[in-house]
């Protein structure tokens, strides 16, 4: 691995080597959070045949935004050369009330690159009695291969002009999980075996009223995995499980978890 | 102009419309949707996902890359069956148009919102009007389907229609928006668990 630049509040955690000869890499925001005005870059490129798991050391914490300041933003942006395969597995994110947030991801896929993701967004600090107490909170999310865009995604939420508890939008789930899995080149045929599969998997895991998940074959090159829930707890198990079964049947190979992920 | 708009508007239009719930079927099966509560679930529906498919109609209506336009559709359209159901009916309408203007005036392998955009150019209808009329056809037909899922008269159905015409409206002036923000996980996973549904009336 090799880190180009990175500055304050970014900062990477040395590579450990993993036993499929890729690289664990934990990125820190060594201020604990996101706070207003903060304009975070991460850019992450994987050359050909290479393979890294990338994840964070905590939760990240958007603070509630400051009269004046600009809000906050985060821009994503990964390449993956052909045959590079990266798992991009964040810890939750959690906007405090009145925090005001735009985040960006865009992942480009050359021919034969695999990528895992998952985030996990929480409604606030629920301890503290907030609960879609946050300002503003805009997502925008790119993943493309050679052949075009294969998933896109573009909501601002912004729970007092518009309430999230709709049944049109999260009904009375607090919690929402996506777990995304691409590969470019493979046959549609192989992501509906893949998408029964998941859905076998989210079937079991699925108490209505508490936790549902789904899972649907993307157009072309990938599947995504979408759950609700009114814990934070459920959630982690269960987008593993995604991960690892996904994995197995793209690559042929075990996903390693990094120590924290049980 | 009115007759061709009528025409393309009519919700008894034989692309397929009548075959999909779009996910609805999941959320009655579930207890989340019930005539109580039909009405605000539509217009918070018309202030999500409407302006975003709206969108692409006027896209398509103003001369962009029909090829293009859908791939770009079907990566925000994350649910499958929602996203063939898309398909299916873009390829049954661009044959109808096909045969009514007897011309190739549309490929096929487009999505519906785009072959609704096109169609409407070709056959004169001005952008506003092609705007509303897919939104209200498309509302009709969410209506239409409830009806079948949960006791919901034709005149409460009817009423429900008359009412969100003020969404409707916003939401057609919303589709102007760039990239405009659409935000339905609720109505997505209902998309994506219709297929583990042990019966089923509708394909979507």
């Amino acid at each position: 691995m090799r880190v180009d630049a990175q500055q304050p509040p970014w900062r990477v955690i040395r590579a450990f080597p993993r036993e499929d000869r890729g690289v664990l890499v934990h990125l820190h925001n060594v201020s604990g959070g996101v706070l207003a005005g903060d304009d975070l870059r991460l850019n992450l490129e994987l050359g050909a045949g290479t393979s890294a798991l990338v994840t964070s050391t905590g939760a990240t914490r958007l603070y509630r935004h400051r009269d004046g300041a600009q809000e906050s933003r985060q821009e994503i942006d990964i390449q993956l050369a052909s045959g590079a395969l990266l798992e991009f597995l964040p810890d939750p994110l959690i906007p405090f009330a009145n925090s005001r947030h735009t985040q960006h991801t865009s992942v480009s896929l050359a021919d034969d690159a695999a990528f895992f993701w998952w985030e996990t967004l929480a409604p606030g600090r629920q301890a503290m009695g907030e609960v879609f107490a946050y300002e503003r909170l805009e997502i925008r999310n790119k993943l493309s291969t050679p052949a075009g865009p294969v998933l896109l995604e573009n909501y601002i939420l912004e729970p007092r002009l518009r309430p999230l508890t709709s049944h049109a939008r999260l009904g009375h789930y607090t919690h929402m999980a996506n777990f995304y899995a691409c590969k470019t080149g493979l046959p549609q045929s192989r992501w509906l075996e893949l998408e029964a599969s998941l859905n076998e998997l989210c079937r079991t895991r699925t108490r209505a009223g508490d936790t549902i998940w789904g899972a649907a074959a993307l157009a072309a090159d990938g599947v995504a995995v979408r759950g609700l829930s009114t814990s934070s707890l459920v959630l982690p198990e269960t987008l593993t499980a995604c991960w690892k079964l996904s994995r197995r049947l793209l690559t042929g190979k075990e996903a390693i978890p990094p120590r924290k992920v049980n | 102009m009115i007759l061709e708009l009528l025409h393309l508007a009519d919700s008894a239009l034989p692309v397929g419309a009548a075959a999909h719930s779009f996910g609805l079927e999941t959320l009655v099966e579930d207890e989340i949707l019930s005539p109580s509560n039909l009405a605000p679930f539509l217009q918070d529906y018309l202030g999500e996902a409407a302006p975003l498919e709206a969108g692409f109609v006027r896209r398509a209506w103003q001369g962009a890359d029909p090829v293009l336009l859908t791939r770009e559709f079907q990566a925000r359209r994350i649910a499958r069956e929602s996203r063939d159901a898309g398909t299916k009916m873009g390829r049954r309408l661009a044959r109808l148009v096909n045969s009514l203007l007897s011309a190739d005036a549309i490929r096929d392998g487009l999505t519906y919102p785009v072959v609704f955009g096109l169609a409407a150019r070709r056959m004169g209808i001005f952008e506003e009007e092609t705007i509303l009329a897919y939104l209200n056809q498309g509302l009709t037909g969410l209506i239409s389907a409830c009806q079948r899922l949960m006791p919901l008269g034709q005149v409460e159905a009817s009423c429900l229609l008359w009412d969100l015409r003020p969404a409707l409206r916003h939401a057609a002036e919303r589709s102007i928006t760039p990239e405009v923000s659409c935000f339905t996980p609720l109505l997505e996973l209902a998309s994506a668990r219709h297929t583990t549904l042990e019966t089923r009336l509708f394909i979507s």
